[in-house]
């Protein structure tokens, strides 16, 4: 079953993610691959995190695929302008990659190459536009092509960012564009969150978009405090960090924090799935996707 | 798809237009530049951004703010600064403006870079400014229950 039928079969989704390398080492992309094998539905590809440079998305997706694993590859506006971008979705259309997650794209600045030119010419609505119209089978150009690529776009979505009601007219935009799901940040604060679901499900967006909410397990205090300060864009409750502070065994009481939050989701309306994404940590998906008990919902 | 996302460059400008849209940017950078700090896109959405130059922005986002927001509205590429989006959020609560927030904005033409947006309007490359808006609460609703076909 591919995510689009997933998605239409209404079961509770769970997305993985996979930072590709900063080498050409194909392999460390297949040793992590083992860990997601029949444990989640699809695995998020990244492309150039933070700027930093890495093993490009496409061909780190066209690995998975080779795996036997479903690949969501990103896609984000600021390396490549419009035709590299069609560009590139034709390739991977053609590699049998069919979910895309539309992003705009990290700053340069955050990279290890501040200098580089930030290109930037489409954002990620209009990119979400633009996949959605060679979809139906034309060019940004209004060329009409010969085959038309069938993605399932995917958009991400930050609830704990201001202006909040900001990111709803954001979302709203995002799936009158063409998303089919949407993934957002990772959750270190429920109160924003359900407030922020409670809209969401007041606008109805959640009946035309399947939304996978961001659950990230963290190794230690530092990492939280590390996030809460460097990060931007994320909003973290000072609870998780006491409570990992006090732990005797940080990595046991991260992996409780998540198999609990996951417990939380899955009781909020419009929630459809979860995207874990541990960094640097990919072993634990394993892990957390069966304390969850989610593995038993096939 | 309905939706047209794109600005073309028809009519192409022409070399006489060229040097009329040199003549006519001295007089509209002579508003523009102080009053909105403008960056000479060329394709001027300022009305439906409250009138606050949405390509201020480091990523020149035409259609909102970018996830990195921080506490309080700050820049994540400049925290010295204000996000732009947010100020525009901002502006348009309290203009009644928020139901142009709603509209995609379309892809930039960057054949446009550089001229003048009110010739551009009067030669209707780009949309006319929309000086008032009417019954934005209303609109807003209307645009969340998906009642009104929108034209972009």
């Amino acid at each position: 079953m591919t995510l689009k039928e997933k998605i239409e079969s209404n079961r509770f989704i769970v997305c993985g993610e996979i930072g590709p390398p900063k080498s050409c080492d194909g392999n460390v992309i297949r040793e992590k691959s083992k860990y997601f094998k029949d444990v989640v539905d699809a695995v998020n590809i990244t492309d150039n995190q933070t700027a930093l440079v890495s093993l490009s998305s496409i061909a780190s997706a066209k690995i998975l695929l080779e795996e036997g694993i479903e690949p969501i590859m990103q896609m984000t506006c600021r390396d490549r302008n419009r035709i590299a971008i069609q560009s590139d979705l034709l390739g991977a259309a053609a590699l049998g990659i069919c979910n895309l997650l539309c992003l705009t794209g990290d700053h340069q600045k955050f990279g290890d190459q501040p200098e580089a030119k930030g290109v930037f010419d489409l954002d990620s609505i209009q990119l979400i536009a633009t996949v959605a119209k060679m979809n139906s089978g034309y060019f940004l150009s209004g060329q009409e092509m010969k085959k038309a690529p069938d993605f399932l776009i995917g958009a991400a979505a930050n609830p704990f960012a201001e202006p909040f009601e900001m990111r709803l007219i954001r979302l709203h935009k995002k799936v009158e564009a063409g998303a089919r799901f949407i993934q957002t940040q990772p959750v270190f604060n429920m109160d924003i969150f359900t407030r922020w679901m409670e809209r969401v499900v007041e606008m109805r967006l959640h009946e035309k978009c399947a939304i996978f909410v961001g659950v990230m397990p963290v190794k230690s205090e530092k990492v939280l405090l590390h996030m809460k300060k460097e990060v931007p864009g994320v909003n973290i409750n000072d609870e998780y960090i006491d409570r990992m502070k006090v732990a005797r065994d940080p990595k046991e009481e991260g992996i409780k924090i998540a198999v609990e939050m996951i417990h939380t989701l899955q009781k909020i309306k419009g929630v459809r799935g979860v995207h874990l994404m541990p960094v640097m940590w990919e072993s634990i998906t394993p892990v957390i996707v069966k304390e969850a008990g989610l593995d038993v919902l096939e | 798809m309905s939706l047209d996302f794109i600005t073309y460059g028809k009519p192409p400008i022409s070399p006489r237009e060229r040097k009329l849209s040199r003549f006519m940017l001295f007089f509209e950078d002579a508003v523009k530049v102080p009053l909105f700090g403008c960056q000479h896109c060329g394709e001027c959405i300022l009305s439906s951004t409250a009138f606050i130059c949405s390509q201020r922005c480091p990523k020149r986002i035409r259609n909102g703010p970018c996830g990195g927001t921080g506490e309080g509205g700050t820049c994540e590429v400049y925290p010295e600064r204000k996000c732009v989006w947010y100020r525009i959020y901002n502006r348009s609560k309290l203009l009644n403006r928020i139901s142009s927030l709603y509209q995609i904005k379309r892809i930039h033409n960057w054949n446009l870079e550089g001229t003048s947006a009110w010739l551009n309007v009067f030669k209707k490359r780009i949309e006319a400014p929309v000086w008032f808006v009417r019954n934005d609460k209303q609109k807003v609703k209307d645009i969340v229950s998906g009642d009104t076909q929108r034209k972009n």
